[in-house]
């Protein structure tokens, strides 16, 4: 008894933990680059982003296993679609009544999470095949992983392309910004080596 | 009879969901739809003034309609920009059309007489990131501040500091770039003709 109630505890762990480092969305499973190239020129917008990912993951991915015993296999995806879409026409619009400047900011890309291969994974690999609870850790555990790496993907941008972080200057002011970080070849460079640097570390730990 | 039973048998689920998601998305819509709107005056407010720099206060002073390139009705607010002496010093109205991926929606201003553009800026645009959106830049912008409040020209290759009736494209969003011209050739000379009928504004002569 006691012993399959470590196994669970150890497989919540697990799921938890996937979505971080192992599974991570972004370094390890290359999904969602749409935004992790597009939103992360600043800090704000990157956060803003990650917390309506969060949120969309996890209604959808609790929706969708709610209903995974009475889903029909050809009509699946199309279901998971309309799940999707209606979270995130209810997050885009908080955004618009709530944080109407970030709302601007990011434009277009909060109804584009609709098509975010992230959520729509999730929902086929994780949610539709397994209970409640595992799929509620799996959104946190994977949309924690996606904030966390769209925030320090846009911090590295933000400070050499502002020398502030969090719109606060931390670098002396003699510092020349370096204005490509703000464009779209910053956003490639600096994922570029940070993709490898995880690729480096993870191989010296196996 | 036993095709509509397959259909039914397959789809209850589909039905049902859309029905649900249809009714939490206009509950969320209605709940929120307010505070969107007041946004948007906030937010109107804030631009005209700062098209206006040097006028106090904006009456709404009538609600027109003008036809769209596509002929569709679009309404459009006229303001009348008052000093702090009380003269009016201009007119601000907002209107919108189709840009290159969805509405463009514009507030803007003009002289007392109709005569000369203010300026203009974006209240609502869903246009390319890092393209069409660079219709926001100030540095595009002025391009319109003292141009002639006639017919503009879109010109691809011009001189963007002269202040005439070209305007110069930016590189790479020409479709927005015309867009934006487009909305004001059209919604300006309606406004003009509408406001020397209702006497408002006199009519040049």
């Amino acid at each position: 008894m006691a012993n399959e109630r470590q196994a669970t505890t150890s497989l919540y762990q697990e799921t938890l933990i996937a979505g971080l480092w192992r599974e991570n969305p972004v370094f390890r499973l290359l999904l969602g680059m749409c935004p992790t190239l597009a939103v992360t020129a600043a800090v704000k917008p990157a956060l803003t982003m990650g917390l309506s990912v969060i949120f969309v993951l996890l209604c959808s991915n609790i929706v969708v296993s709610l209903m995974r015993n009475l889903l029909k296999p050809h009509l699946r995806i199309l279901m998971f679609t309309l799940t999707i879409a209606t979270f995130v026409t209810i997050a885009d619009l908080f955004l618009k009544a709530f944080v109407p400047r970030m709302s601007e900011t990011l434009g277009p890309y909060v109804p584009l999470i609709i098509v975010n291969c992230i959520i729509i994974c999730r929902a086929e690999a994780c949610a539709s095949k397994n209970t409640l609870i595992i799929s509620i850790i799996d959104a946190l555990g994977m949309g924690a992983g996606f904030t966390l790496t769209l925030c320090v993907l846009a911090g590295v941008r933000e400070i050499l392309s502002t020398g502030a972080i969090w719109e606060i200057p931390v670098l002396p002011t003699d510092f020349v910004p370096w204005a490509a970080m703000r464009m779209p070849v910053g956003a490639f460079i600096t994922l570029g080596l940070l993709l490898g640097l995880v690729n480096v570390t993870s191989k010296r730990m196996a | 009879m036993f095709k509509i039973k397959h259909f039914i048998q397959q789809s209850w689920l589909l039905i049902i969901s859309s029905f649900c998601f249809g009714l939490l998305i206009a509950v969320t819509n209605a709940a929120w739809s307010p505070r969107i709107e007041q946004n948007k005056i906030e937010k109107l407010n804030r631009l005209m003034g700062g098209l206006f720099t040097k006028a106090e206060n904006f009456e709404l002073e009538t609600e027109l309609e003008v036809e769209s390139v596509r002929g569709k009705k679009v309404k459009s607010n006229v303001y009348k920009a008052v000093s702090d002496a009380g003269k009016c010093v201009g007119w601000v109205f907002n209107t919108s059309g189709s840009g290159f991926a969805d509405k463009i929606e514009l507030v803007v201003a003009v002289d007392e007489d109709f005569k000369e553009i203010t300026g203009f800026d974006i209240l609502a645009s869903n246009e390319t990131p890092g393209f069409g959106d660079r219709i926001k830049q100030l540095k595009w912008r002025n391009q319109f501040a003292g141009a002639p409040a006639e017919k503009l020209q879109l010109v691809k290759i011009g001189e963007a500091e002269k202040i005439d009736s070209e305007i110069v494209a930016i590189s790479g969003a020409t479709v927005s770039s015309e867009a934006v011209v487009k909305i004001i050739n059209n919604s300006i000379t309606q406004i003009k003709d509408q406001m020397q009928k209702k006497e408002l504004i006199s009519n040049g002569k």
